[in-house]
């Protein structure tokens, strides 16, 4: 599993889900969670983090900048572009499972969910980063 | 080799889904597997173009053929899901008119008179039932039980204190799910979603109506649509305070199921107009 200093980025435009995501990886034992509340807000942090983000966990369906748009913003910038990305959403639909595959991102974790889901997909990502 | 194509008989219909880039291989079998197909009980067809890249003149010939057949036999078919790029191709090849094109599988069904285009039946509402219960147990470990579904009276407000709401929004018809808490309801869910107690409602808490709302949606979005619903995303919204009430765009009849559950009694509310 991730090291539980490991910096990790929530972002969600609910801040009920940005608590229940926060609330599970303190759960798991994470202590470095910062939230983000758009994927505007969490480029921001991304970008002027001191230090990268070992983890990003963002909502898919948010106004303005999608979780999907800030994957593509991540995968595209060098800097940052390896960053593990777990996208969370409410929609499943095989092309937008395609569509998330295709920008790179490593899980795809469907709400709702529970602890031992989010669990599991964050051992998976690990796991391939750590192959 | 792997066919670029699937044949799905269904009730009353067939769905041909072409997948790729059929201009190769499986070409010789492709009408008389169809033709296999086209007999009673199954007398419409459907082309299901949504994962199709591209597709050559001697594919379009053999679906020309397909017709021509079920046009003897007074019978149809209809392309669905086509993108803007296949549709020019028929119409450079003009086919335009003899292959008929609509939006999605429903879509075709309702032309072919095999459905209704939407209404407040059990194949649309129990998506919704079945995702509200699901979505409160994983999420919130809270067990609930839907009550006698009744239709709502015109003017009625909401029955709650706080409410989620979000737009159903289709090719070819709207409407919007609701689902309205109670304050006390609404402070256990939370606190069974958040894993705290809360006593009273404040900002902080009150998008989670919203967030409920959402992962309703789109679990039961995801089982119309595989029904050919065609139903959009959308973002939710919140409602809140006494007696509140909602102005929605649907002019069609609403449905009200009442929940009864551990944190209390809740409501969800849908309407449609097509």
């Amino acid at each position: 599993m991730f090291n539980p200093n490991t910096p990790v980025l929530v972002v969600d435009d609910m801040s009920t889900m940005r608590k229940i995501v926060s609330k599970i990886l303190r759960d798991l034992g994470f202590t470095n969670i910062t939230e983000a509340a758009d994927g505007t807000l969490a480029w921001e942090a991304i970008t002027k983090a001191p230090a990268p983000f070992g983890l990003i966990i963002s909502d898919w369906n948010m106004p303005n900048c999608s979780g999907l748009d800030l994957l593509k913003k991540v995968r595209s910038d060098k800097n940052v572009a390896k960053t593990p990305f777990v996208l969370v959403t409410a929609e499943a639909e095989q092309h937008q499972v395609a569509e998330a595959v295709k920008s790179g991102v490593d899980q795809y974790v469907v709400k709702p969910f529970s602890k031992d889901a989010l669990q599991a997909k964050l051992e998976m990502v690990h796991k391939k980063y750590a192959a | 080799m792997n066919k670029n194509y699937e044949i799905h008989p269904s009730e009353g219909h067939i769905v041909l889904k072409l997948n790729g880039v059929c201009d190769y291989g499986n070409l010789k079998t492709f009408y008389d597997d169809v033709m296999e197909h086209i007999h009673d009980p199954y007398p419409y067809l459907v082309i299901d173009c949504e994962n199709l890249a591209s597709i050559s003149k001697d594919w379009v010939r053999e679906l020309l053929r397909v017709n021509l057949f079920l046009r003897s036999l007074n019978k149809q078919m209809r392309f669905v899901q086509v993108k803007p790029d296949l549709k020019n191709e028929f119409k450079s090849l003009g086919m335009d008119d003899a292959f008929k094109i609509t939006g999605t599988v429903r879509d075709a069904l309702v032309d072919f008179g095999l459905v209704a285009r939407v209404s407040l039946d059990t194949e649309f509402i129990n998506p919704f039932l079945n995702a509200t219960l699901n979505v409160l147990k994983i999420q919130a470990s809270i067990e609930a039980r839907a009550g006698k579904i009744y239709l709502k009276k015109p003017d009625e407000k909401l029955l709650g204190d706080v409410s989620g709401v979000i737009g159903i929004v289709s090719d070819s018809f709207s409407g919007a799910v609701v689902i309205s808490f109670p304050e006390q309801t609404f402070l256990k869910v939370m606190g069974g979603m958040l894993g705290e107690e809360y006593t009273e409602m404040s900002q902080d808490i009150l998008d989670g109506a919203g967030e409920i709302t959402n992962m309703i949606f789109g679990q039961a979005k995801l089982s119309l649509n595989e029904k050919g619903y065609g139903i959009k995303t959308a973002l939710p919204s919140v409602v809140s305070g006494k007696d509140h009430s909602l102005n929605s765009k649907a002019q069609g009849p609403t449905i009200v199921v009442p929940f009864q559950s551990q944190a209390g009694v809740f409501f969800v509310e849908i309407c449609l107009s097509a």
